[in-house]
């Protein structure tokens, strides 16, 4: 399997698309650009646009990558090199692809036990959970725009009134760790049998570790103002974890 | 200002962004069925509807959300851009903010909409560029990455993940927390056999955890 998830064919279909979106992105940028100009804006200023979003997005885009690694070997290096590239995100990727797995009755997301079905469809549902910013975009991102631009006093920049949205995500996000923290304690406590402590684990350890390092990280970039860790926090505390799973 | 230039320079936005958005759309959801039928084997597509009522329904709202909050800061161009090529909370809305304060342009303003899309371009064309080159460096190691001293790693890779978010989510409100954590764990202890289920049960603790969250949430609105 893991010639297979690391074939030329994966790589070529994987890159190929990335190539058509980094194109997107060509067009999109020169667009601008010619716009800009056309628009009477400083040259400098559009220049200066472009160095300042690079130099912002060096740092995270190696987070990113160190996320690549930490797929690669249960999924391959080609469909993370995709997923993280194009349009998913690191804790988005891992989960999904843990429910798709789940599914297709393996017990880990791991290369060991991957299978071509159990792959192609952790893949499609990876893709479908996560397309819907793109389909709302093409169905209603003109309607919404021209909308908001007929209210000339509502200014998107402020900052509103906390309301009970922001509380539900955190909430959905709570429920959702809690259940998978959860099957870790119980995967321990009752996994060979009831009561009997002699299940796994290592998930528990593991997932303890990462807790602690991402509290490292918390402490050095919200105490110690030192914004730029937050990019590496979370692969960063995986990979620490995982190490450790290594180490058991 | 050439304002014949700038609404034609928006129309046309709109139909490139909605036709790379759907051109996009259809590479990604078509590549697993591709990639299935080299392989030799499709999609489970019984595993993926369950898989999708299970975790696909929180990031359908979480997308809503994204959408309804995201697209009016970064405008036509950079809105488009922005949800195809992903990593939003953690890279492009703080870069195109960044940007933004750089130039002191205002949302809704053709300015703010030609720095949003010239900073979320450039934004992903280096993550392109970075994660390629990585990738690159990558393939000589793919033995070490394989070797079996290395498969504990990558077997909890999710425990990893869930052990950074907890920390992360938890500690906005460490009591409410601790009621889902309990009950979940309790509920896998009494019933072991639902664990490799794992994903069905975040819809009753997603659920019992907003129920609760919405209780404080108003009980602290009548305090005040």
């Amino acid at each position: 399997m893991t010639e297979i998830l690391n074939s030329p064919f994966l790589y070529g279909i994987c890159g190929g698309i990335i190539l058509f979106v980094a194109v997107v992105c060509l067009v999109f940028m020169i667009r601008a650009y010619r716009a800009g100009i056309a628009a009477g804006m400083d040259k400098g200023m559009l220049k200066r646009t472009i160095t300042s979003s690079i130099t912002f997005t060096i740092l995270p885009s190696v987070g990113i990558l160190l996320g690549v690694i930490a797929l690669s070997g249960s999924l391959g290096t080609p469909w993370p090199w995709l997923r993280l590239s194009v349009i998913g995100a690191l804790h988005y990727e891992t989960q999904v692809a843990q429910a798709a797995s789940e599914q297709v009755g393996l017990k880990t997301l791991s290369m060991s036990e991957m299978t071509p079905e159990a792959f192609s469809t952790i893949a499609l549902l990876m893709s479908i959970c996560i397309m819907w910013g793109m389909i709302l975009s093409f169905f209603f991102n003109k309607m919404y725009l021209k909308k908001l631009n007929g209210k000339p006093d509502k200014n998107p920049d402020e900052p509103k009134r906390k309301g009970f949205g922001d509380t539900a995500m955190v909430a959905m996000f709570v429920g959702l760790v809690s259940a998978y923290i959860g099957s870790y304690i119980g995967g321990f406590v009752s996994g060979e049998g009831s009561f009997t402590f002699k299940g796994d684990l290592t998930p528990i350890i593991v997932s303890l570790v990462s807790a602690l390092v991402m509290a490292i990280f918390t402490y050095f970039a919200e105490k110690k103002h030192m914004v730029w860790l937050e990019s590496f926090s979370i692969a960063g505390s995986m990979l620490v974890g995982m190490i450790v799973a290594v180490l058991m | 200002m050439n304002k014949e230039f700038l609404e034609k320079y928006n129309k046309n936005t709109h139909i490139i962004g909605r036709t790379v958005s759907l051109i996009t759309l259809v590479l990604l959801v078509g590549a697993p069925f591709v990639i299935g039928n080299v392989i030799g084997a499709s999609p489970n597509l019984v595993a993926v509807v369950k898989g999708f009522a299970s975790v696909g329904l929180i990031w359908t709202v979480s997308s809503v959300v994204e959408f309804l909050v995201y697209t009016p800061m970064l405008g036509a161009g950079g809105g488009y851009l922005a949800f195809i090529t992903g990593n939003l909370i953690n890279m492009k809305i703080p870069c195109a903010m960044n940007a933004k304060d750089m130039a002191g342009t205002k949302s809704g303003t053709t300015e703010n909409e030609i720095i949003s899309t010239l900073s979320i371009a450039s934004s992903s064309l280096t993550t392109i560029v970075i994660l390629a080159l990585g990738v690159l460096l990558l393939v000589p190691l793919q033995p070490i990455l394989q070797s079996p001293a290395l498969q504990p790693a990558f077997s909890n890779v999710v425990p990893a993940l869930f052990g950074a978010m907890a920390y992360q989510y938890f500690r906005k409100d460490i009591k409410l927390a601790m009621v889902p954590l309990i009950l979940m764990s309790v509920f896998f202890i009494l019933v072991p056999a639902l664990i490799s289920q794992t994903s069905i049960m975040i819809i009753p603790s997603g659920a019992i955890t907003i129920g609760l969250a919405y209780l404080i949430f108003k009980k602290k609105g009548k305090e005040e």
